[in-house]
């Protein structure tokens, strides 16, 4: 569950919700239905979506080996099975938590950066052909904060 | 030729296996803490590493750092086993198959997630024989009282021993800089024994990291 959602359940400790605190769980059931529509979607087509992935990526990197390639496509592969998760559990910070931290170490010492910038910047635009704009709504942020995580300077 | 049937195959990407919503649980109706293995683990308030301190000085007066660094060499021995035993079965790979990225990234998310602050390696000194580790944030270099010297021996001990696992050569593990001594992050040389008893001497007259480094590194070509 999101963390405002989270947060309400400590402050109902005592009292039921008032109607304005109760208005953020009917914004998150609301939705509901929808994300598990796009979640379907996005589990039932995964090796559809990264098929065509796969084949620029070895278009524009022609001279990279191998395993790297297949790691960073393991990379967004997860990050994307973690996106769809966090729009299910409608959670700013999961994808955070879970997995950016994690493979941000990776992307460095592999300094995959441009294979990790290409492969973001495909996986979106075939995303964008595959879902509507207000599908693309509960993805796009996710993605591009796993982006800016992997690419950080952090030193 | 990359095939995505191949990748996907893969029923489980490398995720991460200390990531804490799957890695703490707990069965509260009988009080305990686990991690996802089933083995126990607890949150220790911060007096408690206090008093710890505090008891063991008292009681032991300069030996403390000594009891200190040798309860973290026990605790580093059997922490080194569960936690090659825990990745080896997570990601369903032998530890010599294994990129030395990735258990250094398991270091780290397991350090973090159990709350001992962060934890950074760093291996640019590694062609001299020596392997340096930062942390911040330590509980026990929160915790302990005003020795003056670096104070994390736990943590100083573990690391001589995981490593010492790890490399199956005879480590040793000494801090130079310490957060209680006012400086950004705790640091830990680990190398050698011999070539690290002097390092211990140098502490002793608070000589500084860079100095400490730069004399046992001459040591080698001297």
């Amino acid at each position: 569950m999101s963390s405002d959602v989270n947060s309400l359940l400590t402050q109902a400790e005592n009292r039921y919700l008032k109607p304005e605190e109760l208005q953020e769980f009917k914004r998150h059931t609301s939705t509901l239905a929808q994300r598990l529509k796009i979640y379907e979607f996005l589990r039932d087509r995964e090796a559809v979506i990264f098929e065509p992935i796969v084949e620029k990526l070895q278009t524009a990197f022609p001279e990279a080996q191998q395993p790297l390639v297949e790691k960073s496509l393991q990379h967004w592969i997860l990050i994307m099975r973690h996106c769809a998760m966090a729009m299910l559990l409608d959670d700013t910070d999961y994808l955070k938590n879970n997995v950016l931290d994690w493979l941000r170490g990776f992307v460095k010492t592999r300094q995959s950066q441009t294979i990790e910038t290409k492969i973001h910047e495909l996986l979106l635009a075939r995303l964008q052909e595959m879902l509507s704009p207000k599908a693309m709504i509960y993805l796009e942020d996710n993605l591009n904060l796993a982006k800016d995580t992997l690419l950080a300077n952090s030193d | 030729m990359i095939e995505i049937d191949d990748l996907l195959k893969q029923t489980q990407l490398p995720g991460n296996y200390f990531a804490f919503n799957s890695y703490v649980r707990g069965d509260l109706e009988l009080g305990l803490l686990e991690n996802r293995r089933g083995d126990r683990i607890l949150a220790l308030p911060d007096t408690l590493v206090r008093a710890i301190y505090k008891g063991l000085e008292q009681e032991t007066g300069q030996a403390a750092r000594l009891v200190l660094f040798n309860c973290g060499r026990w605790w580093g021995k059997h922490f080194y086993v569960r936690f090659c035993e825990e990745i080896a079965e997570y990601y369903h790979q032998p530890l010599g198959s294994m990129e030395m990225i990735q258990f250094t990234q398991c270091l780290q998310q397991c350090w973090k997630t159990h709350g001992w602050g962060t934890l950074d390696i760093d291996g640019s000194y590694n062609q001299q024989g020596f392997l340096l580790i930062k942390t911040t944030h330590s509980p026990f270099s929160q915790e302990a009282p005003e020795w003056k010297r670096p104070v994390c021996y736990l943590e100083a001990g573990l690391f001589s021993i995981f490593f010492s696992q790890l490399t199956g050569r005879d480590l040793h593990c000494v801090q130079t800089t310490c957060q209680s001594l006012g400086a950004d992050y705790n640091c830990f040389i680990v190398g050698l024994s011999d070539r690290l008893k002097a390092a211990e001497a140098m502490v002793d007259e608070n000589q500084d990291h860079d100095t400490i480094l730069r004399q046992l590194c001459q040591q080698k070509s001297g």
